[in-house]
């Protein structure tokens, strides 16, 4: 759900070179923002590690696809810390290998649709218009395509590719930001010294990037890390769907795919992958806020 | 505003149809074809296949495809792949269902998230708050299956209640009364889950939006003429609460008819959701094409709509 | 007035929450005098002739009767017809009437052979003889046929024309002569094959030539035939049978319903059945005959298809049947239908004047249609459908639990993997055998199934009268399967997978996503192959794209499927070579002459034991060559709370009151009679003791 940031007019902000120090410092006086850090970094390295060496072939505690009939569908053990799926293979073992594909596919789609976002919201936002006029339409215009078909047909033509997947995600999230950054573009353009830099002649996209970028940048990436863990779950939503990765790879949103039918008979199958998500997404969205706190002085929350 | 409703209205109308050649475009050009008969099925023979074809058009190329298909729908004779129905029919007999979902939904998010985000604003800075902000962005974290399936374990395995569809069956209801808080049970179950990430949105935002007040001069002003907190607070810091209401009354129309495929497949919920998502799967063409078109339609729509009100609200936004 | 919408407000809609909560709770204990069934599935048309889909097939078995049924043990028995009689009319043409009465003093001669035979009377009719048999089939007229001399075969010819059959009809009548023209059948506006005397070479290009260019008349000789052989069934009606609506029901009904199938504006999928009827009558009112132009066994089955009420239907366009109809059915069934909400149930309610006794006890049928498996079990553990079939890795848990009750047999479905036979190496028969000891087939079936099914051992499923238990399956053996592949020229490459010639033996196993079982059998497969060095690629696709961009085009390398399948022995469409093209049936290209023969043969045979030996041969023959790799049967567990219903059925003139019992037919055969004990009350009183 991506909440409109209302017009609203501003005074003059702060000059571009906002002592960075000075947000590190109050984004760590805040205990949660720690809290959230420091999960997102556990999450990224037992991703980045479990990527790595499943490139070679190495996999802990065991390779996620060894399928063991004969012990399959066994709740958490000791041998089996978060039990076994219907073809014997280890839970713990394919969530580890989920994660690298799960916060991956956040990662990257968020990056596509944050290129999208920031070019487009900033042409929008800085030129107005009729320019912005049509833009901010096809965005309308995009926002009402079914966005179903836009996936199926990608997915069908191209294959359940796991690139293909990231793009169309990426292609479907950048109206939020589109308009984050238009709205700060609107009203950044009309402070004092941007309109004394085009008085004086500046061109277009200097201005862009050394005045206004730089003061937009703080809200723009607290909308880059938020971005993330809504790529995370809008690809657990698709495999839901059975549009997503493809097995036998696992992601966290197809091991709840897979065992929707034994939800009555091993709910471990569905509470542990659908936690890592929960965990993952919750502690960006906390660091994201944080960071959204620490980056607005109390003058430009007026 | 006049003339700015009105072009708004010109654009959005080209919009629509520049939509639905798009859209159809995709649906047609997507691999796979209409096959209501279900299953490898031994007494469809090619000729049944090919009077099937016939009938609905799937002959033609694709660009005389659209415009009857268009023209169908405007005469109101759009029928459907999969029953020959009309297609207004399959659409119009799931909306009670879909309305009420949504506009339950909707409703609860606004009516619970001003209760959090007032409550929130009135302690902000205390330790209660931030406890209640992470709570709020745990709502959102929480993808909507994952719990939709907890909560059914858990009712279905302790509580034993039904859960799935718009009532229940096999009882006999002592009374009126009875049978219209069945069928409000089973939009609850669906609809809090839909709402929850709603909900925390809502106070988040109006919890901002109130504090941002609470900052403003003529608070200030009402502080030192004596007014009691409470009435500085309820009268006139609150009144900037009305804002993110609006916006999410703004975006009512289009989401009373969306709805979430998710939700309503794991409920066995009959909305508009499914309908849209049974039919890509069966590729039943007539039924998509009216959908993108109604739904296009209320979006824009309903964006106009939010648009205009932001700007009766707030002077201060100018519209282009 | 704010306080009240911030406060207030919520206060309200939690105490609605949690009131709508306490009121479910509370209330889930009263039970309606209903039977609920969840459906996969919502059904696309409740009209029978119209539906192809189970969900529509499982609602009108309850509101429509056909004119027989099957009993409990899948055996053929009367329904709407109180009894029927099978005979058939051999026709045999000479060359004039005194070579026909030598043939008939012939035949006269013979009279001590005629029980063997099965002839009951022989007619003289011009230069014809009829032959009038107890029995319909080839044999018996074969041998009477090969006594005669100067026989005068007939030729089938199929004419295609634009032009509507009556005028080309005369046309037809003025170029050979009227005399010579034999029978005519209409296939539907542009079709019809008419029988002509003679094998003259030119009868086609006499008809062709009264034909003037522009039309384009497509003439075919569809078959020679020494003689014709013309099966026919006389059904007598139940006399006390009446519609929903109350009206009366006649062999008027059933000669409609027959129009009605052959209708072409009606596109029924089940109109290839009715295809080798020459004609249907109806000499009184509760008589109904039909004449068949050869003979085709699997036609009587047909005969169960839904009975149409012609006093409704009968005149109207389909416009009328879609509006008025085929929402809303009318039928001569124990149920008739009351209500149906789109995408959430289907209600029936009790027929009060059904023709089968008093019953039946319940008020209602409630079909509820649901998504999956988990939704119809979830809806089955809160009471909401009354029973569920079971996932085979839940019947454990079910069959411990005393409040349940289960009721298992073989179902009538198996599970495949189908190699497409066009592509190599799956053309070499070696290969298909090593694979499918390849395979552990058992292992499968323990750990798919949890143990529930046995190993396919062919086409045809256990509970089949004509299903051959003799057949041998291949066992799981790795090194036969390796020296299998050697012999074949298969051999381990460098990366163990083995070559031959240079190719690698690798390919792609497809099937359709959303089904886990058929993931489950891909991946095990995936890895039995592995250990004999073949790499196998799954794919999984949507259904609409399964089918339509790879099964339909014949476009894969391996298929995993299963087919469900009625009790019919007729299985021509899957295996027949002439059924290998595009959007037919026999997917995988199978062609064998002498399965092809049997195939034809067997639709023509009438004797059970006959038909047994046929059906056994092609099974056997089949499963040895291996076009698909034939993998299990599964059993089909259903789960009851248990003492929700029991049954008070009549027998032998009284009633025996028990609890729900296990056929051939399922577990639900006698649902007709089923009734909830907390209702015992309003049944009648029992004549006899019950028997527990």
């Amino acid at each position: 759900m991506t909440t409109e940031a209302p017009i609203k007019a501003t005074s003059a902000p702060t000059p571009a070179t906002t002592p960075t120090k000075r947000v590190l410092r109050k984004f760590f006086a805040n205990p949660v923002a720690i809290g959230g850090l420091v999960v997102i970094l556990i999450f990224v390295l037992t991703a980045l590690i479990t990527g790595i060496c499943a490139l070679f072939g190495i996999y802990f505690p065991y390779d996620p696809n060894a399928t063991n009939l004969a012990i399959k569908l066994n709740p958490p053990s000791a041998a089996h810390w978060l039990g076994t799926d219907n073809l014997g293979r280890d839970v713990f073992s394919r969530l580890l290998n989920g994660s690298y594909i799960s916060l991956s596919v956040g990662f990257v789609a968020m990056a596509v649709s944050l290129l999208l976002g920031v070019v487009i919201g900033a042409v929008s936002g800085y030129y107005g218009g009729w320019i912005d006029n049509i833009l901010m339409r096809i965005v309308d215009a995009l926002l009402c395509f079914p966005s179903f078909f836009l996936i199926l047909t990608a997915v069908a033509l191209l294959g359940p590719d796991i690139r293909i997947i990231i793009l169309v995600i990426g292609l479907l999230s950048w109206t939020g930001t589109a308009r984050l950054v238009r709205a700060e573009f609107l009203t950044l353009r009309e402070t004092e010294y941007v309109r004394a830099a085009r008085a004086l002649g500046q061109r277009t996209w200097p201005i862009i990037f050394r005045h206004i970028l730089p003061n937009a940048f703080a809200p723009i990436f607290v909308t880059a890390v938020v971005g993330i863990p809504d790529a995370i779950l809008i690809e657990a939503g698709l495999s839901f769907i059975n549009l997503g990765v493809q097995p036998p790879q696992a992601t966290w949103g197809n091991i709840i795919t897979d065992g929707r039918s034994y939800l009555l008979d091993a709910w471990w199958l569905i509470v542990f992958p659908g936690l890592a998500i929960f965990l993952a997404a919750l502690s960006f969205y906390l660091v994201g806020d944080a960071l959204r706190a620490a980056t607005t002085t109390r003058q430009q929350s007026k | 505003m006049l003339n700015f409703i009105l072009r708004r209205l010109a654009i959005s109308s080209v919009l629509i149809f520049i939509i639905s050649i798009i859209s159809f475009l995709m649906i047609i050009l997507a691999p796979g074809g209409p096959n209501p008969w279900g299953e490898l099925n031994p007494k469809i023979t090619p000729q049944v296949k090919e009077m099937f074809r016939k009938k609905f058009h799937l002959d033609r190329p694709i660009h005389e495809q659209y415009f009857l298909n268009m023209r169908d729908l405007f005469t109101g004779r759009l029928k459907s792949i999969k029953d020959e129905r009309p297609v207004i029919s399959r659409i119009l007999e799931r909306l009670p269902a879909t309305l009420t979902l949504n506009l339950y939904a909707i409703s609860i998010s606004l009516i619970f998230g001003l209760l959090w985000g007032v409550w929130a604003a009135r302690h902000a800075g205390t330790t209660a708050d931030m406890l209640s902000s992470m709570g709020a962005f745990a709502l959102i974290a929480l993808p909507g299956f994952w719990v939709a399936y907890l909560i059914l374990i858990g009712l279905v395995n302790f509580a034993g209640v039904p859960v799935l569809g718009t009532q229940s069956y096999g009882i006999e209801f002592p009374s009126f009364a009875n049978l219209w808080l069945d069928r409000l049970w089973h939009v609850v179950l669906p609809g809090t889950i839909l709402a929850l990430g709603g909900i925390a949105v809502q106070s988040r935002y109006i919890r901002a939006t109130v504090l941002e007040a609470m900052n403003e001069d003529y608070i200030r002003t009402a502080r030192a003429k004596g007014l009691p907190e409470e009435t500085v607070f309820y009268k006139h810091a609150l009144r900037n609460a009305v804002r993110p209401l609006i916006t999410g009354i703004g975006s009512l129309l289009p989401a009373l008819i969306g709805g979430s495929l998710i939700i309503e497949t794991i409920f066995a919920y009959p909305g508009m959701g499914r309908l849209g998502y049974e039919a890509v799967l069966e590729r039943d063409y007539p039924t998509l094409v009216a959908l993108n078109f109604v739904v296009a339609a209320l979006i824009l729509l309903g964006n106009l709509i939010a648009d205009v009100l932001y700007a009766v609200v707030d002077p201060r936004v100018r519209l282009e | 007035m704010i306080k009240f919408f911030v406060y207030g407000l919520p206060a309200l809609f939690l105490a609605l929450i949690v009131a709508s909560f306490l009121n479910v709770v509370l209330l889930t204990t009263t039970k309606k005098n209903e039977f609920s069934i969840g459906m996969l599935g919502e059904p696309s048309t409740l009209n029978p002739i119209k539906a192809a889909d189970s969900a529509a097939g499982q609602v009108t078995g309850s509101i429509f009767n056909g004119l027989l049924k099957y009993d409990e043990n899948i055996e053929i028995t009367t329904d709407l017809a109180e009894s029927y009689v099978l005979t058939q009319t051999t026709t045999v043409f000479f060359e004039n009437e005194n070579t026909a009465l030598t043939a008939l003093l012939r035949l006269e001669a013979s009279r001590s052979r005629w029980p063997g035979w099965q002839l009951s009377s022989v007619r003289l009719e011009g230069s014809a003889l009829l032959i009038k048999l107890k029995q319909p089939g080839i044999d018996a007229s074969q041998e009477i046929v090969g006594m005669f001399d100067d026989k005068v075969p007939s030729q089938v010819v199929r004419v295609e024309t634009k032009e509507p059959p009556g005028v080309a009809l005369e046309k037809i009548r003025a170029s050979i002569g009227g005399g010579k023209i034999v029978r005519v059948w209409v296939e539907g506006a542009n079709a019809f094959e008419v029988t002509v005397l003679g094998a003259e070479e030119d009868a086609k290009t006499k008809i062709a030539g009264f034909f003037p260019k522009e039309l384009e008349a497509k003439i075919t000789i569809f078959e020679t035939l020494p003689f014709l052989a013309e099966p026919e069934v006389l059904f007598r009606l139940r006399q006390n049978v009446l519609w929903h609506d109350g009206e009366p029901f006649t062999s008027r009904d059933s000669a409609f319903t027959f129009r009605a199938l052959m209708d072409e504006s009606v596109a029924s999928p089940r109109k290839p059945d009715f295809d080798t009827i020459l004609f249907v009558e109806t000499p009184s009112p509760f008589e109904f005959r039909v004449v068949y132009r050869r003979p085709y066994s699997p036609a009587l089955s047909s005969w169960m298809m839904s009975i149409l009420p012609a006093h409704l239907l009968e005149g109207k366009p389909q416009e009328w049947w879609v509006e008025n109809f085929d929402r809303k059915p009318i039928g001569t069934g124990p149920f008739k239908f009351a209500e149906w909400k789109t995408n959430e149930f289907v209600r029936l309610d009790r027929n009060p004047i059904y023709f089968n006794g008093p019953g039946p006890w319940l008020d209602g049928i409630v079909y509820r249609i649901l998504g999956d498996q988990l939704a119809l079990r979830l809806a089955f553990e809160t009471h909401q459908v009354d029973f569920w079939g079971v996932d085979p890795w839940a019947v454990s848990g079910f069959a411990k639990d005393k409040r349940f009750e289960l009721f298992s047999m073989p179902g009538n479905s198996y599970s495949y993997i189908g190699w497409n036979l066009r592509r190599p190496p799956f053309d070499d028969e070696r290969v298909r055998i090593a694979l499918a000891h390849a395979i552990n087939i058992p292992e499968m079936v323990k750990y798919i199934l949890y143990g529930h099914g046995t190993q396919s051992i062919g086409v045809f499923t256990p509970q089949m009268w004509f299903f051959n238990p003799d057949v041998k399956p291949f066992m799981y053996d790795k090194d036969k399967a390796r020296s299998l592949l050697a012999e074949a020229g298969w051999v381990p490459g460098p990366d163990g997978i083995l070559v031959k010639d240079g190719k690698r033996f690798s390919f792609k196993l497809i099937t359709n996503n959303g089904n886990e079982i058929r993931r489950d059998i891909a991946t095990l497969v995936q890895d039995n192959l592995r250990q004999i060095g073949i790499e196998v690629k799954i794919e999984m696709y949507e259904w609409a794209v399964f089918l339509r961009n790879f099964i339909n085009k014949g476009e894969f390398d391996a298929m995993v499927l299963g087919w469900a399948l009625g009790p019919d022995y007729d299985q021509y469409q899957i295996w027949h070579s002439s059924q290998a093209n595009p959007e037919q049936l026999n997917v995988v290209s199978y062609k064998n002459p002498k399965v092809d023969r049997l195939l034809e043969q067997i639709r023509q045979e009438y004797q059970r034991t006959k038909i047994i030996s046929m059906a056994g041969e092609m099974q056997e023959t089949i499963y040895r060559q291996q076009p698909y790799l034939f993998l299990y049967v599964p059993e089909s567990t259903s789960v009851v709370w248990k003492d929700s219903f029991r049954i008070r059925r009549p027998v032998d003139g009284g009633w025996v009151d028990t609890p729900i019992e296990m056929t051939k037919a399922g577990w639900s055969y006698y649902s007709d009679w089923f009734y909830r004990p907390e209702f015992a009350s309003k049944l009648p009183p029992l004549k006899e003791p019950s028997t527990p």
